[in-house]
């Protein structure tokens, strides 16, 4: 079936392609703040200044971040073209080089997709420390998918994520070691839910994302503590969390996180698995 | 139009790692029909939110502005191939893209019709399977990765060097 490609104002192409693919979607026939195409793409390369990316880029809230990731991952803009521009206008510095490293990440995904095709979804390698033979939660909870937990970080990281097709990095973090650790779900559940809203969704990047939080691509998993939240957040999360009070999960240290959450002293977590 | 252009019709599929007018399969054929598809059976299974689609549409439209191009929902090798054969096309030009899904529909389209496969450019030329970790790649690849080849996009380079 052949689409139609001659509507002008976004309000209708919106409403037309709801209709036109119909069947094909899940949730509203709302679209992202962010349009898509190569001149919305340049605009941003254009605008970002990377001098600053090292030092600001895991703050959520002040965001040194590009926002490019939806044009790198549809190949709207190319790594290559990305890198070279940043280069000729900004020259080498701290900041440029993060951010090259960052572009590396997705070098990285890539190259392993190509080696591993299809089993990228599935656990690469064993759980460094298992905790409990209990088998993890197949599917994402009720109260994560409403982003109705009561925690501020996770639930307005997941209200982005819906509303913006968003999220930023940290926040990503965050809430994938939240729903692993913390709520023992299943890494390929919560993947699935990233997956299906994210602009920059890549079969690779994202389900690789979230085994190197498990720990199942990675020498030990990832997690956090509100320090670490309050820290890149400028405390704004916190300020306004139901939880800040005394029931904020992620209020410890990571010494009291480590064996609450795996059973082991930090050391051990951080030594990673024997040799 | 020349006698060889005539007798070498091409057209360019763009997929969802291709959305863009610098495609280099779009690039290396100007002026070529092409067409991105929908496709049907994966979109069905995944059940995606509309603004991953809508943002797909959008760089769609965009890619083939100012061509004959056409976006379609369907199988995607069938609507391809059909539109291949309704421009006269003796081929199809194609970016690569490392999902498993483009090499199974590759290989189905070149079951019909000879297939050209375009390479985008790498952040790094790498050969070989990718190391275990990130670390271990990035200290062979970092000194080519900081290494510009350009001064980046085209369309910003009367911008480039003022920073």
């Amino acid at each position: 079936m052949k689409l139609r490609t001659d509507l002008t104002s976004r309000a209708a192409r919106v409403a037309y392609l709801a209709e036109a693919l119909g069947g094909l979607f899940r949730g509203p026939a709302e679209p992202a703040p962010a349009p898509g195409g190569r001149r919305a793409a340049l605009a941003r390369l254009a605008a970002f200044d990377p001098r600053d990316y090292a030092r600001t880029r895991n703050d959520v809230v002040r965001r040194g971040v590009s926002a490019l990731s939806p044009y790198i991952r549809h190949g709207v803009l190319g790594l290559a073209e990305v890198r070279d521009y940043l280069l000729a206008r900004f020259g080498r510095g701290p900041g440029v080089e993060k951010f090259v490293n960052e572009l590396g990440w997705r070098a990285f995904w890539q190259l392993v997709y190509a080696s591993l095709g299809s089993r990228v979804h599935e656990p690469i390698e064993p759980r460094k420390l298992p905790t409990t033979a209990e088998p993890p939660v197949r599917e994402v909870p009720d109260d994560v998918v409403a982003a109705a937990t009561g925690l501020a970080c996770i639930d307005e990281s997941l209200g982005e994520l819906y509303r913006d097709g968003y999220m930023h990095n940290h926040a990503r973090m965050w809430v994938a070691a939240y729903l692993q650790h913390w709520r023992r779900v299943d890494w390929r559940a919560g993947a699935r839910l990233f997956y299906r809203h994210l602009l920059d969704g890549d079969p690779a990047s994202n389900s690789l994302s979230w085994q190197w939080v498990g720990g199942t691509f990675s020498h030990k998993p990832y997690f956090f503590n509100r320090q670490n939240v309050e820290r890149f957040s400028g405390g704004a999360f916190c300020r306004r969390c139901p939880a800040a009070g005394g029931a904020c999960p992620f209020d410890a240290s990571y010494e009291q996180l480590a064996q609450r959450l795996f059973g082991v002293p930090l050391e051990v977590l951080e030594q990673g698995p024997r040799r | 139009m020349g006698l060889a252009r005539t007798l070498m019709r091409t057209i360019v599929w763009l997929h969802g790692d291709s959305l863009s007018p610098a495609d280099p399969a779009l690039v290396a054929n100007p002026g070529a029909p092409a067409i991105f598809v929908f496709d049907e059976g994966f979109l069905a299974r995944v059940g995606l939110s509309f603004k991953r689609l809508f943002f797909l549409y959008e760089c769609a439209l965009e890619a083939i502005e100012g061509r004959d191009g056409e976006i379609h929902r369907g199988d995607v090798v069938a609507e391809v191939w059909a539109f291949a054969v309704a421009r006269g096309a003796t081929a199809v030009h194609v970016t690569a893209s490392v999902a498993p899904g483009f090499r199974s529909r590759l290989d189905a389209l070149r079951a019909r019709m000879p297939v050209v496969v375009h390479e985008p450019q790498p952040l790094v030329a790498w050969r070989g399977a990718a190391p275990r970790r990130f670390s271990a790649f990035w200290r062979t690849a970092e000194p080519e990765a900081l290494r510009p080849t350009g001064a980046g996009p085209a369309e910003l380079r009367d911008e480039g060097g003022d920073g």
